[in-house]
């Protein structure tokens, strides 16, 4: 018997022991030892050769004086959100992370008290950093007038337009110069119809939909219904969804399905980039800026025509598209604020941790142009369009060397929206936001790919957004920014 | 079954109750061990995060404590659309569809198999029956669109052409939903249940059947006097374990294999899917662990409602 | 019976159907080879989606026969070779850790409650049956327990640690155990067994049909699952095969339900197509298929062997 109590006790202490030995080795560093800098940022997924470049970074940067050591995580795109709402809701150390308007949200986890606040921070350790994104920029990410996280530099617009198959174009000869609206495209849909049998002439699927070339500014989420024109034309906020433009849209989208001009299925297909690499796909609508057909070419092995539609604006889908914050859970943020302000003006630092190790993960071809590396797959994050100042990033060789000058001309031709740095709060309707998010699910999709006719569906989704209290929102979206304007005198 | 009670109730008298337990009671140690830590524990904290504005704060006791009480405003949303009605119609529905054919099927399966003398046919049947669990869900739905998409889809294509019938539109349909979801549900995890019950059936002791053979009892009736009898207990107690999750829906089975597609939802929509499209732009804590909480309240009435009727009739049988 | 069985098998085919029909078995034999090509038909049309060239699955939609043949979803796949075999190798141990200590934890727990002479048993059922109840919505709770309290985070045992105390598989080992007949446990104790002893020598070697099924349950749990990896683990060392294969996945999921604007093309250009995902299918349940036979061989033995008994 004896005996027996013994085994038990074993088994038990072992169990504990797991997680005791566990605990021993996260033990606090002793004062004077390198503060480990914890980064948490979404990307192609955790990176083989990350330690090499952790090393190069660390021996780089206390080299520079900064007493730190740098742990970089990259989580997967589609972990990431999930990951990080639980880590930072769990409290967990960690010091900074990448937050967006489409990832890691960034008004409800800044909302929550997830973020330090950063203006003061900037000011004294990386003045650089805050004159390179400009004040505009800069109070466009703010939320109240508090900057919770730093936005990236670069295009700070965006417009739309479709990009179109150029061989086709070619093909059949066809005028794309006189393209101004959607509708416009038709006479080329006619004859891509008819001459090519395996390729649909317009691609618009779930997330990237030809909708979104009504360009609302939305206000409270992607998914709500509740927007500004992009336009400055008024402040008064809306649903969308009852504008006369939005009814125009549908029935166009439903007339060019029922010519077969959209994928049957399209409702339910969302990977847009494999309908493009297959070659099935003449034209499709795409958030556009200097460059993009290249970049196109590049990355579907066809080559496209981009036509623009909209004109640029700078609305909050730019300051707050792609940001890193400092976590309230982080122990030296002078500390912290100093090494992203290196990030951000060194180009030697920027470009390691975005291409990795030279010779290794790229080789240079000219003093600002790069090539893959021998073991470019082992370190190949792909996130420098998200990272700190792409103005002092490595352009690959395919790119257009003038790129970065044609961003700075961009960034500058952009209307910025009179909504700017507005983010409103949610707390108080968030039953009314979750309702909203199922409804859009359940008749956009339809609406926006064609599927279903208009006349009959429209009516049908506004009232059921009416009845889960759409228009609750919108009040309360109108009373905080009629507040926002008074306050900032816009 | 056969109790031999004058023996219990001698050793009862020789020993102590209370020392007696104990040891068994050592035998649970580990196990009590993990359920307080990995499933007790985090009950209150759920039940702060649902109750209570946490805000974030690196000191975890803070975090807590400094919460503000908000009452049910997390659960509002639960109920929030007119289509509450449905979503909580379809989860009941759908999982009483599941327990009640998913139960009769693996029965069957695990008798006909028992059955079978080509013990080798057998051995093969199982083994591929179980092939579909080994897929994820959105292995299944890339699956159901390779049948069912509208052009390129086997079923219009290779079977609905030839028999000279339309296509049919089948994601925008949803009169045939509850069937696909239904069987492909049933057919994913029909292998991996039976199993439960074979295992049973390998328990029952072969004397039964030969003592009514000797009566000259048919095949049916013995199924119907011996095996089933037998098996009961099993059959209730995974029946039971099924209506405590009745508030609980596989999310892949209801989100990836319609395609989350909304001209679907009056028959797709759940709970699950509900609560994660309402959270997935969200990210609040504090709705998700309300709406856990919804389930586990319900889960835990119906449970505790089925098992005293269950005690009433057979109190060995009961689960507690 | 065995004996009979034996004479059937070197018996002529004639013979055996003869016998199946009077014994009425075909019908069921028929049902059986309908229901398996139910089950055998979608891994070959998933075998035949891995092996076709993105372009013509694009075009001409999924075929069990490729239009047009490639092996570049494999190429993709096993590029990162070594990644693979580390995966394969993580999954092997996390199931065969996790299966042993969890066979372990959940007989041990199941076998006092089926007792009838535990005084608890009904409290300790209960105690183990409400745990069942709190699913995923206690998601952050759960994660503040595990990483922040226990400080799992990363480590090993994380990756099977969390599912042990499993109350489904505790509660069905129960029911195999309450088979057992009262009378045996009673004449070991009269030969002054104690109570472990009696488990392991009698209880144990009685219930090889119960420890086989939750043993194969347990080993199916921790070969499925990548949750515990998605959630406790940063490093690609420690991603075991099913996790190498859901995040690409979860990234076509979750990037189609949010709009990421001028981003997106950049984001999806390096995820891989769908046949490679097929490709990922096939080689995560490739080496189950290949064992499941020898698995089954030990499940089926285990099951005879506990059908002699008294």
């Amino acid at each position: 018997m004896k005996k027996a109590v013994f085994f038990s006790l074993i088994i038990a202490s072992l169990l504990f022991s797991i997680p005791m030995a566990a605990a021993e080795g996260q033990g606090e560093s002793a004062s004077g030892a390198p503060y480990e800098i914890v980064w948490y940022f979404i990307g192609n997924g955790p990176q083989k050769d990350v330690a090499q470049v952790e090393a190069a970074v660390n021996k780089y940067v206390q080299g520079k004086g900064l007493n730190a050591t740098v742990k970089l995580v990259c989580f997967d795109w589609g972990s990431y959100t999930q990951k990080m709402q639980t880590i930072i809701a769990a409290g967990e150390k960690y010091d900074i992370c990448f937050t967006s308007v489409w990832a890691n949200f960034y008004r409800p986890q800044a909302a929550k008290g997830a973020f330090l606040p950063l203006n003061d921070l900037l000011t004294k350790y990386a003045p650089k950093t805050k004159a390179a994104l400009g004040k505009d920029f800069l109070e466009g990410a703010a939320i109240d007038g508090i900057n919770y996280a730093i936005p990236a530099n670069k295009e700070k617009a965006h417009n739309w337009g479709v990009i179109v198959r150029k061989d086709l174009v070619q093909k059949y000869k066809l005028d794309v110069s006189k393209i101004k609206k959607l509708e416009d495209l038709e006479p080329l849909f006619k004859v891509i119809k008819k001459n090519e049998p395996t390729v649909y002439p317009f691609c618009t699927i779930v997330g990237e939909d030809a909708y979104r070339i009504l360009d609302w500014d939305k206000v409270v989420g992607d998914n709500i219904p509740v927007s500004l024109p992009s336009d400055n034309s008024t402040t008064r906020i809306m649903n969308e969804l009852e504008a006369p433009q939005t009814m125009a849209h549908f029935k166009l989208m439903h007339k060019w399905y029922q010519a077969g001009y959209i994928r049957k299925d399209a409702a339910v297909i969302t990977d847009f980039m494999a309908e493009l690499k297959s070659g099935n796909t003449f034209s499709i609508l795409q958030s556009l800026k200097p460059g993009k057909d290249a970049e196109m070419e590049n990355s579907t092995g066809y080559p496209w025509i981009q036509i623009d539609l909209t004109q640029p604006v700078m609305s909050n889908r730019e300051t707050t598209g792609s940001m890193q914050a400092i976590s309230v859970t982080c122990q030296k943020p002078e500390m912290v604020m100093s090494f992203l302000e290196a990030f951000n003006t060194d180009k030697y630092l920027n470009n390691l941790i975005n291409f990795g190790i030279e010779g290794t993960h790229y080789v240079k071809v000219s003093e600002n142009v790069i090539k893959k590396g021998p073991n470019n797959d082992n370190y190949n994050p792909g996130t420098a369009w998200m990272f700190g100042n792409q103005f002092i990033n490595y352009l690959w060789d395919n790119e257009d060397p003038k790129k970065w000058d044609k961003f700075l001309a961009y960034n500058k031709a952009a209307l910025p929206l009179k909504d700017l740095g507005f983010a409103m709060n949610t707390e108080s309707v968030k039953t009314e936001v979750a309702a909203c998010l199922n409804v859009w699910t359940e008749y956009l999709p339809q609406l926006e790919t064609g599927t279903a006719d208009p006349v009959k569906l429209l009516p049908e989704a506004i009232a059921k957004f009416k009845a889960v209290g759409v228009d609750k929102i919108i009040a309360e979206a109108q009373k905080q920014y009629d507040a926002w304007l008074k306050k900032t005198g816009k | 079954m056969n109790e031999d009670q004058p023996v219990l109730l001698k050793r009862r008298y020789l020993f102590p109750k209370a020392r007696k337990s104990f040891v068994l009671f050592t035998m649970l140690i580990p196990g009590l061990v993990l359920f307080t830590l990995l499933s007790y524990l985090p009950v209150p904290l759920g039940f702060i995060y649902a109750f209570f504005d946490v805000r974030i704060n690196p000191n975890l006791f803070q975090q807590i404590f400094a919460a503000k009480w908000i009452g049910f405003d997390n659960f509002r949303y639960l109920w929030a659309t007119p289509d509450a009605w449905i979503i909580t119609r379809n989860t009941i529905l759908y999982n009483v569809a599941f327990i009640a054919l998913g139960t009769a099927c693996s029965v069957a399966v695990a008798i006909a198999l028992n059955e079978l003398r080509q013990r080798r046919m057998a051995k093969v049947y199982q083994g591929i029956m179980f092939l579909p669990y080994f897929f994820s869900w959105v292995v299944i739905s890339y699956l159901v669109f390779a049948m069912l998409s509208v052009d390129l889809g086997f079923v219009n294509n290779s079977i609905l052409s030839r028999l000279g019938i339309q296509p049919v539109k089948w994601y925008q349909d949803k009169v045939y939903w509850p069937f696909i979801l239904i069987f492909v549900n049933l057919w994913k995890y029909l292998g991996y249940n039976s199993v439960i019950y074979f295992a049973a059936l390998a328990g029952i002791n072969p004397e039964y059947y030969e003592a009514a053979k000797i009566d000259g009892a048919s095949k049916w009736k013995q199924i119907r006097h011996i095996t089933l009898p037998l098996l009961s207990p099993t059959i209730i107690i995974l029946t039971l374990l099924g209506i405590g999750r009745i508030f609980n829906t596989e999310f892949g089975l209801f989100f990836q294999v319609p395609l989350n597609n909304g001209a679907l939802f009056s028959v797709t929509q759940t709970l699950d899917t509900y609560t994660y499209r309402a959270l997935i732009q969200m990210g609040e804590p504090g709705m998700a662990a309300a709406a856990g909480l919804y389930q586990a309240a319900v889960g835990f009435v119906v449970v505790i409602v089925a098992n005293f009727i269950i005690r009433k009739i057979d109190r060995d049988k009961s689960l507690f | 019976m065995r004996n009979t069985n034996k004479a059937l098998q070197s018996a002529p085919l004639l013979r055996k159907i003869g016998d199946g029909f009077k014994s009425g078995t075909i019908p069921i034999h028929v049902i059986f080879i309908i229901y398996a090509a139910l089950c055998i038909l979608p891994l070959t049309l998933v075998i035949g989606i891995s092996f076709s060239s993105e372009k013509s699955v694009a075009l001409n939609g999924y075929r069990i026969i490729p239009v047009e043949t490639s092996l570049s979803a494999y190429d993709f796949v096993l590029k990162e070779g070594g990644a693979v075999l580390r995966a394969y190798l993580i999954t092997i141990l996390v199931t065969v850790c996790g299966t042993i200590s969890g066979l372990l934890l959940v007989s041990l727990y199941a076998y006092p409650i089926s007792r009838r002479d535990f005084k608890y048993r009904r409290f300790f059922s209960l105690f183990a049956f409400i745990t069942m109840l709190f699913t995923s919505g206690f998601l952050v709770p759960w994660y503040i327990i595990v990483v922040r309290l226990l400080h799992l985070k990363n480590t090993f045992p994380v990756l099977f640690l969390p599912y042990l105390q499993n109350a489904w598989f505790i509660l069905i080992m129960r029911t195999f155990f309450k088979t057992i007949p009262d009378s045996l446990i009673e004449s070991a104790k009269i030969d002054g067994a104690g109570e472990y002893r009696i488990f392991f020598k009698i209880i144990v070697p009685l219930s090889i049909p119960g420890l086989a099924t939750i043993g194969l349950f347990f080993a199916l749990l921790f070969w499925n699952d990548f949750f515990l990896n998605m959630m406790f683990t940063d490093n690609e060392k420690m991603f075991n095969l099913q996790y190498l294969m859901v995040r690409v996945m979860l990234n076509i999921q979750y990037l189609s339900q949010v709009t990421t604007g001028s981003q997106s093309a950049e984001i999806m250009k390096n995820i891989p197509s769908r046949t490679s995902q097929m490709a990922m299918c096939i080689l995560s349940i490739g080496p189950i298929v290949f064992a499941y036979p020898f698995a089954q061989r030990f499940f089926i033995k285990g099951l005879t062997v506990g059908a002699i008994k008294e």
